[in-house]
């Protein structure tokens, strides 16, 4: 507790430094702010976000940068938590970014839009997906990934036409984006209808034991478990599951992906089925291949799942800084606003109205011999692989 | 019936790693009236030293249960010296001080610690080799983990050790004679500093034993398992009457069992209410938790 107090207080002297610095002139490179959780328990995700930031700046600045002007990344820790992201959005306001493309967890990218809005920046998210983030009425706020919304449907339909449950136990953690993905698939697959929902209840996050609320999960039956919280936990949930002698089959939504949950789970993980945007590994195309060629020989290891949507958010708003002629915050704003067919290695994108990415794809994921293999994917209302898939795509 | 059972032995479990923390907690407290906020940050420590011993190849290539008794060991001592330099470079000058100044050290020593550790593995998650065998027994409806009784035995079997090295040895009745009158005691000719540096010893070893024994039963840690842990632990200490060895076991087990009940029965949203809830009713009804009748005797 006094250590909390401690910390507030070493962070609002930074803070104060911080605003005593003057702003930036807009000359020499242009700033683009990359807010991620780069310590706490979601750190591998954030360092995974703000590398690839960096190899898309790079490969922007190879070619002709922006408007003749280079691109700098500007990173900022904001932990997943709404307290030290507004700090970090400050921050990045502060050093004179013209515009932010980046965020995690939606319980701190969410605060921190509200931040950049209040300064006019625009904000490009890559992994926040809960759909609040643009249902603020904020013009200047825009995603590449899909919303929650989408998601939890997604997921209603997955686990009755396909997995034909009966009995379905919802676990959130009470963040911002579990919670919201949590409540989205419990009323879509009570629009759904035949499918109890037997269990609906919240861990709380970074414990180690979460035995007891499976034991309880346990007696309640399900045919399938559904956790939409983060990899941290879940890996520990499936551990544990299984340990307990749960039959069910387990599914995580979008944030655990991560191949540091495999890791914990151990033997455990296989079978597990994850609701997700496509991995970069399932995403065809050279560019693709070239940036994960790229962040292997940087970095050691494979990019994380949303390095490849940072990688869009980044180009997406040099893109519109250089329709816009201008770094001018709201120039770009008008210009994001714009985007229609950028060609980005996930995919082609197109911003709606509130600025929510066209046509989000979401695949199924499943967990074989230790890793993470392309599962199902809805094509026109049916249920098929997702090589199948892909492959009617390219015919 | 068997919600209850299942419950009960999660409850134990994770009381067994309370209360190997919250002994550290109330040997320090007994000793020098220092609420040592470190405590949970060298748990840790420990198992990070855990894990990197157990990740390096030359431990890889013997018996598993070998690996892991040289790892708990190594580490139990390693972290133990940890404890006692931490004791003889920032607690030892304040020791005549003031009783804030030596509680904002402990402090920093935790952010040091976690920071630490941050900058040295790193800030995502590590994971442990699986090493331990799955092996569930079916008991009444539910499941029991041979680790699990594992866990139980081996916290207990620290514990009783602790509670005999106290009250059967010499350098154990001169901790309790240090914990009565610290001036008395060095006037008997008992060494004052050498004592309260080996209770950092023990204390912070076995907290190394409960933080590798957490990471090979949870097989993930990260640097700042510690302060949440510890802070539950000092609960469990001073409910169960901080500065006494039973207590510190026995509040352990409770604040287990609280959490397990209250997570099974209500939501594991509760869980804090419950624990902290609990602290708070003790600190009004019986200040001197449940085994600290006989406040002159600490220990």
């Amino acid at each position: 507790m006094e250590k909390q107090k401690l910390a507030m207080l070493v962070a609002a002297l930074a803070l104060g430094g911080a605003a005593l610095a003057p702003a930036r002139a807009a000359e020499g490179p242009v700033k683009i702010g990359v807010p991620a959780p780069l310590t706490g328990s979601y750190a591998s995700a954030g360092t995974d976000i703000a590398n690839a930031a960096m190899i898309a700046a790079e490969d922007i600045n190879k070619k002709s940068g922006v408007l003749g002007r280079k691109i700098a990344i500007d990173t900022a820790d904001d932990q997943c938590d709404a307290q030290i992201g507004v700090q970090a959005a400050e921050k990045l306001v502060q050093s004179g970014d013209q515009a932010i493309a980046g965020g995690y967890c939606s319980s701190a990218a969410i605060p921190e839009s509200s931040v950049f809005h209040d300064h006019g920046l625009p904000f490009v998210a890559d992994a926040s997906t809960n759909p609040r983030l643009t249902e603020q009425g904020f013009a200047d706020v825009f995603r590449v990934i899909g919303r929650d919304d989408e998601q939890g449907p997604f997921a209603a339909n997955f686990m009755k036409n396909e997995l034909h449950a009966k009995r379905v136990a919802i676990i959130h953690d009470n963040t911002v984006y579990a919670r919201g993905l949590a409540e989205q698939t419990r009323a879509a697959l009570k629009k759904l209808g035949g499918v109890d929902i037997v269990y609906f209840d919240a861990i709380t996050p970074g414990q180690s034991d979460y035995t007891s609320v499976l034991s309880v999960v346990k007696s309640d039956n399900p045919d399938v478990i559904y956790y939409t919280g983060y990899y941290s936990e879940a890996a520990l949930i499936v551990k544990e599951a299984r340990a307990l002698g749960v039959k069910a089959t387990l599914m995580a939504g979008d944030a655990n992906n991560d191949p540091t949950l495999l890791k914990v789970a151990g033997p455990a993980a296989n079978g597990l089925i994850i609701t997700t945007a496509p991995l970069a590994q399932f995403l065809g195309g050279s560019e693709v291949q070239n940036f994960i060629k790229e962040y292997q020989s940087r970095f050691g290891h494979e990019p994380g799942p949303y390095s490849v949507y940072e990688y869009d958010a980044i180009g997406v708003t040099a893109a519109a800084m250089d329709r816009a002629k201008s770094t001018d915050p709201q120039k770009v704003a008008a210009a994001l606003h714009q985007t229609k067919d950028y060609h980005g290695i996930t995919g082609t994108i197109s911003f709606n109205q509130q600025g929510d990415r066209e046509n989000a794809v979401y695949i199924t994921l499943i967990v074989k011999n230790d890793q993470f293999t392309a599962y199902k994917a809805l094509e026109n209302g049916h249920w098929v692989d997702v090589k199948a898939a892909s492959k009617a795509k390219a015919g | 019936m068997s919600l209850f059972l299942q419950l009960l032995f999660n409850g134990l479990t994770v009381g067994s790693f309370y209360a190997l923390t919250a002994l550290g907690y109330t040997m320090i407290y007994g000793i020098i009236r220092l609420i040592n906020f470190a405590h949970g940050d060298l748990l840790m420590v420990g198992a990070f030293i855990g894990w990197t011993l157990l990740t390096t190849v030359a431990i890889q290539h013997i018996p598993i249960a070998a690996a892991i008794a040289v790892a708990l060991l190594l580490s139990m001592a390693a972290t133990g010296i940890l404890g006692l330099v931490v004791d003889r470079f920032a607690y030892e000058p304040l020791l005549r001080g003031s009783r804030l100044s030596i509680l904002i050290t402990a402090l920093g020593v935790s952010l040091a610690l976690e920071n630490g550790v941050q900058l040295g593995y790193g800030a995502g998650f590590k994971a442990y080799p699986h090493l331990l065998p799955s092996v569930y027994l079916p008991v009444g409806g539910a499941s029991l983990g041979v680790t699990q009784i594992g866990i139980f035995a081996l916290s207990l079997a620290l514990m009783l050790g602790l509670y005999l090295f106290v009250h059967r040895t010499a350098i154990g009745t001169a901790m309790r004679a240090l914990a009565l009158d610290q001036d008395a005691a060095r006037l008997m000719g008992i060494d004052v500093e050498g004592v309260i540096r080996l209770t950092f010893f023990i204390g912070s070893a076995l907290a190394a034993a409960a933080g590798v024994m957490m990471g090979l039963y949870y097989s993930e840690i990260s640097f700042t398992m510690g302060f949440l842990l510890g802070i539950r632990a000092f609960t469990a200490a001073v409910i169960g009457g901080i500065g006494n060895i039973p207590g510190a076991m026995v509040g352990g087990m409770v604040i287990g069992l609280l959490e397990a009940f209250t997570a099974g029965y209500f939501s594991s949203r509760w869980s804090d209410v419950a624990v902290f809830g609990a602290l708070i009713l003790m600190l009004m009804f019986r200040p001197r938790g449940i085994f600290g009748e006989r406040v002159v005797e600490r220990m």
